[in-house]
């Protein structure tokens, strides 16, 4: 193992998957910067970013964009929190059997499961069906091109992101904090939200800025599941650039989405930090 | 008036009986141990008392309140855990007033409590450390006066000592006994270490399979243990396989092998009973084979010894040196297969040699009797 003691050849090892992200990733992406900035007649200017402002159609556009991935990350949320917890808990067949039902969806494509969604929910679909032989409904909703069957979909794509980050935090808790919490008089309920939540804050702003991001930048399963009516960013930027032949708008629109990613990230990133400071998660 | 009762506690994890039927009656300030080996059930009965755990049959008193269903938060019973399940997120201050800010006291009285708590501990100064800053002994440390500040009825604690190193580990069980005497708290403590049992119990509480074997005061439970499973499990003895040769009005007489002991009669044990015969290796004395001149005057006491004393010839087959004392492991064909374990200490005047014929002997009141 000398040879990891040795600093510059440590550093080598870094070369493939440096140069490979140079390459195909930051450099691009420096075009894209440039492309946002730059006019057809090679000077800089901020046209391009005046021009997206000053639609109002825009601002629905974001509006649109922001709301749909907040709902989806708050709903992933609330499904994900409870399920980590019952897999950190449940018998080791149990959690394999959980494991499986989360890991083998990812492993079949956005784009199958955003049009099966499309099966599911439209008005003579399974979902409407069982619905109104239930006597739930009268009549069949409308789900399939709604911000409701949007949201669905998303969802059961996503949620292995909050799930799994949250269920890495919460197997490393032990057990006898809460109980120890309980036995020194504490009810059960404050016990969850002064010692179980402030201990899994991590893996929960883990999961969120992933599934956050996806739903920010999501494009497949917007343009099957609510169609070309609904403006998403991601739609709009994909319809700048392969309709519009308007790469500078395009550009506009990709830099600001990546700002935003970026800010999440960057956001959760200290958040975690600071949660981090103050708990050390594992004290063995 | 009992601290704590237990009547005929019984739990089953599907087919295993972890405790079955237990009784135990603990009073008021006394200091029990609960020794046993892994398995014993000891934990599960300590989460019994606790509430973290229900039972399936019988009852839990404190104070003569039938607490049985009665869930953790509201029992009074302080627990300190084998790996003290200190918040990790919380300082040293917070960890101990987490508990007396549930009490709803004012926030005067709470920081008076909380550096009561850790200077009765010696970590007066320690409030603000976070706990991943403390060494092992802090920790546990700041787990007992974190369960004590809340004043409970009744302390338990679940190995609280196993994690730390020997050295520390016996200081600790000598200033943990003294900090829970000074707070006149009731105290369980589980372990599976016979001696940090017989040091810091009142009384000592030796389980087996669910059940109480024998509930005694140390000296007794090394001294005169009622069964054969606490023979065996708190420190070490010499044992012989016999059968029951005559009993008379206090004493009866073991065939073992060739040899002829003698030990004090018991219930229970008719003639011809197979018994197992044990001594502790301490009460063993151990000379020369009949050596030299002797003289009348020590024939008589021979003759005497023969009365109280049993007499065995054996060989030294091994001597384990461990510092204050010396143990000798003997064989005596006589009675069969089996060592026999002898204590020397270190001042001992004669110290045999390995493959040494010697001679041993004990007093009649220390040989212990078993049903085989």
């Amino acid at each position: 193992m000398s040879i990891l003691k040795n600093k510059a050849s440590v550093a080598w090892l870094v070369f493939p998957g440096g140069a490979y992200l140079g390459i195909v990733f930051a450099l691009p992406l420096v075009a894209l910067l440039a492309t946002s900035f730059i006019s057809q007649d090679n000077h800089f200017t901020l046209a391009g970013y005046l021009a997206f402002f000053s639609d109002k159609f825009n601002y629905t556009v974001l509006f649109n964009t922001l709301k749909i991935a907040i709902w989806v990350t708050l709903i992933c949320l609330m499904i994900g929190y409870p399920v980590a917890f019952a897999m950190a808990s449940a018998r080791a067949s149990t959690q394999a059997l959980m494991f499986l039902i989360f890991i083998i969806p990812l492993s079949v494509g956005v784009v199958v499961k955003a049009f099966a969604w499309t099966i599911l929910l439209r008005s003579n679909g399974v979902v409407n069906r069982i619905l109104t032989s239930l006597g739930i409904v009268d009549e069949p909703l409308k789900l399939l091109f709604t911000e409701t069957g949007l949201i669905i979909g998303a969802v059961h794509v996503f949620l292995p992101f909050m799930v799994l980050p949250i269920f890495a935090v919460v197997r490393q808790i032990d057990q006898r904090l809460a109980e120890a919490a309980w036995t020194l008089g504490v009810h059960p309920v404050k016990t969850f939200m002064k010692i179980v939540l402030p201990l899994t804050l991590p893996g929960v702003v883990t999961g969120c800025s992933f599934v956050f991001s996806m739903a920010l930048s999501m494009y497949v399963i917007p343009s099957l599941l609510i169609g070309d009516r609904y403006q998403t960013l991601p739609a709009l930027m994909a319809r700048s650039y392969l309709f519009m032949r308007d790469r500078q708008g395009g550009s506009v629109m990709a830099v600001l989405l990546l700002v935003m990613a970026i800010a999440i990230v960057v956001f959760s990133a200290l958040t975690t930090r600071r949660l981090q400071r103050s708990s050390v998660v594992s004290q063995s | 008036m009992s601290a704590l009762v237990l009547n005929e506690i019984g739990k089953r994890y599907s087919t295993h009986q972890v405790v079955d039927g237990l009784n135990l009656q603990v009073d008021s300030g006394e200091f029990v141990s609960l020794l046993g080996p892994s398995g014993c059930g000891k934990t599960t009965l300590l989460r019994i008392i606790s509430g973290l755990t229900h039972c399936d049959t019988g009852q839990v008193l404190l104070d003569g309140k039938d607490i049985t269903t009665l869930a953790p938060h509201k029992r009074g019973v302080g627990v300190v855990f084998q790996n003290y399940a200190l918040f990790p997120h919380l300082s040293v201050y917070e960890n101990i007033a987490f508990g007396l800010k549930a009490k709803k006291l004012d926030p005067g009285s709470i920081d008076t409590q909380v550096k009561q708590a850790l200077l009765s501990v010696q970590m007066g100064h320690f409030g603000d450390r976070s706990i991943s800053e403390l060494s092992g002994g802090q920790q546990q440390r700041i787990a007992v006066a974190r369960a004590l500040a809340t004043k409970p009825r009744l302390i338990l604690l679940d190995e609280p000592l196993s994690a730390l190193d020997r050295k520390l580990r016996e200081t600790m069980q000598i200033e943990l006994k003294h900090i829970l005497r000074d707070a006149g708290m009731t105290a369980i403590f589980v372990t599976h270490d016979q001696e940090e049992a017989l040091v810091m119990s009142d009384r000592i509480a030796v389980m087996n399979k669910g059940c109480i074997e024998q509930l005694d005061l140390p000296a007794r439970v090394y001294s005169q243990p009622e069964t054969q499973f606490v023979l065996n499990f708190v420190g070490l003895s010499a044992q012989w396989q016999g059968k029951i040769q005559s009993i008379g009005q206090t004493h009866m007489v073991v065939r073992a092998g060739e040899a002829v002991l003698r030990c004090p009669s018991r219930p229970g044990l008719p003639v011809d009973a197979d018994v197992l015969i044990g001594v502790r290796p301490e009460r063993i004395q151990l000379r020369p084979t009949k050596s030299v001149t002797v003289s009348a005057e020590s024939q008589a006491a021979q003759f005497a010894s023969k009365q109280t004393h049993n007499h065995l010839s054996v060989t030294v087959r091994d001597m384990v040196f461990r510092g204050s004392n010396t143990i000798c492991y003997l064989e005596a064909n006589s009675v069969g297969a089996g060592p026999i374990v002898v204590e020397l200490s270190a001042n001992a005047s004669f110290t045999p040699s390995t493959g040494e014929g010697v001679e041993i002997s004990w007093a009649v009141q220390d040989t212990l009797a078993f049903p085989a």
